[in-house]
């Protein structure tokens, strides 16, 4: 469990966000761009530091600890991987960073898990939109984190391809035990993962709560656009049984 | 569409003539004897040895303190950041003659940081620290200038990712952000020897002695005349455009597996 009370400034915009993230969950933070969700994975990732933070995993306070020893990874919207190391130098990164001795069989269960094994070898810059986030994850997932926090981890990908790793992000909290924060303009994105759901709007967090409870309760002119729009995309789902 | 073509290429090959020319008209007045004696000359390539050593030294010491000056510049937020900039760049814009007199007003005898070298041996009129400080000067704003290349191009996300993995700043440093940076520092590694081989103002007033290859040519030129410096000119761009060719080989290399 992650709970976090964030304070900060970005430009103008105020950012005051109270949240909770329950173990092993997919919680995901839906919100216009400029409303402050990627720097509130920022700030509690640890790399920027806000005028008051109050971070607590598992009940221990970490907002004065550095980000490598915060046990939570932040996946960058872009750039995600390391142009110069191929697959295997990336997935294994987080080891190396920590002088840690590789696990084999946990790399190899989490590369066939997302499906990577074949590319091990491989450059980067030779892998596809797809691929290179299914390998972001793995080594995302190869530092352990109780959380894992990715901004926008879809946007660059085309339908196909989002459809696909959806599938993949599915997984990650039950099958590795970690908790996931999703950051996303995109309600089609919340619609397929979201089991908790935050709506940020301009720094504040005006819904928090089950995915279920949104539809029915979505608060303010952006809830009831997103659920507007819930609602047209569940009737036309109707429509196809 | 088809004058413009013509005009543009006209002015290409213009450019390239004025480049080229001087080098290549340099070498048709050469004979045998001339170049032979050239190479027998001690004083020539003690003075070429002089020079690179000076700009390596001082692209060195370019590099150690602009990496992190650079790194400050591009990822500290500094407010008003392209001041610090302009100030980096204040070498380029002064006279090379001024920078040397500037240089050995505060690095004399009796100047205070002359006086603060000379306990550890450092003594900077007319010697090879001299040559380097005034090398160093002038050649800076090229590592910091290809440093900040370096690191704008190098997006801050993935040293932000980097240590969400576990990695501490310096590892990130050592392992990310280096490797990607590495040819950019190159680039600017090499125009910094470039520049310094190439000086000559400042070094005449601060560094006479020992003689670089710009202060053997100017005084053979002024006390022998043209004819007698051309196969030393010819050899100094010859050793000059052969040592940053096989530079740049490397740093292409370094770049492609980068």
């Amino acid at each position: 469990m992650l709970e976090a009370r964030l304070k900060d400034r970005v430009g103008t915009l105020e950012l005051e966000v109270s949240l909770k993230l329950p173990a092993r969950s997919y919680t995901v933070m839906l919100g216009p761009s400029g409303a402050g969700k990627s720097h509130t994975l920022k700030l509690l990732a640890g790399l920027r530091r806000p005028r008051l933070a109050e971070i607590k995993l598992e009940g221990r306070e970490i907002s004065h600890l550095p980000p490598e020893q915060r046990s939570i990874v932040y996946l960058p919207q872009k750039n995600t991987l390391f142009p110069h190391l191929d697959v295997k130098g990336n997935v294994l990164f987080p080891f190396r960073a920590r002088r840690l001795e590789t696990p084999q069989d946990f790399v190899e269960e989490v590369a066939e898990t997302l499906h990577i094994s074949h590319l091990w070898e491989r450059g980067v810059k030779h892998l596809s939109g797809g691929e290179a986030q299914r390998v972001a994850l793995a080594r995302a997932i190869c530092a352990r984190p109780k959380v894992l926090l990715l901004d926008e981890p879809l946007s660059s990908l085309d339908f196909h391809l989002k459809c696909e790793l959806v599938e993949f992000l599915k997984l990650l909290p039950s099958r590795f035990g970690l908790s996931v924060l999703h950051v996303t303009h995109d309600p089609w994105e919340a619609s397929f993962l979201a089991e908790n759901l935050l709506l940020l709007e301009e720094g504040k967090i005006i819904f928090e709560g089950p995915f279920a409870a949104f539809l029915k309760d979505a608060p303010g002119v952006l809830g009831r656009r997103f659920r507007s729009f819930f609602r047209r995309f569940f009737a036309q789902e109707e429509a196809f049984r | 569409m088809r004058p413009f073509l013509t005009l543009t290429l006209f002015l290409a090959t213009l450019a390239f003539f004025l480049v080229l020319y001087p080098l290549v008209a340099i070498f048709l007045d050469l004979t045998g004897e001339k170049i032979w004696l050239t190479l027998k000359d001690v004083e020539v390539w003690q003075s070429l040895r002089v020079s690179f050593a000076a700009a390596t030294c001082a692209a060195l010491l370019g590099a150690v303190l602009g990496v992190p000056v650079s790194y400050l510049l591009a990822r500290g937020h500094l407010p008003r950041r392209e001041i610090f900039e302009s100030l980096l760049n204040i070498p380029i814009v002064i006279p090379h003659v001024a920078v040397g007199i500037l240089l050995l007003n505060v690095l004399n005898h009796n100047a205070f940081l002359g006086r603060l070298f000379a306990p550890l041996g450092i003594h900077f009129v007319d010697t090879f620290w001299g040559l380097v400080a005034a090398m160093c000067f002038v050649s800076f704003s090229y590592v910091v200038s290809a440093a900040l290349m370096g690191f704008s191009a190098v997006s801050e996300d993935l040293e932000l990712a980097a240590r969400t993995l576990g990695a501490s700043p310096w590892y990130v440093f050592r392992k990310v952000t280096g490797p990607l940076i590495f040819p950019y520092l190159m680039r600017g590694f090499i125009l910094a020897v470039a520049r310094g081989v190439s000086e000559m103002g400042a070094i005449l007033i601060l560094a006479y002695y020992p003689k670089t290859a710009s202060i053997l040519l100017y005084e053979r030129f002024e006390n022998y005349g043209l004819s007698q410096v051309e196969a030393i000119t010819a050899l100094i761009v010859c050793v000059s455009l052969f040592l940053f060719a096989i530079l740049t080989y490397f740093t292409r290399r370094a770049g492609e597996h980068a």
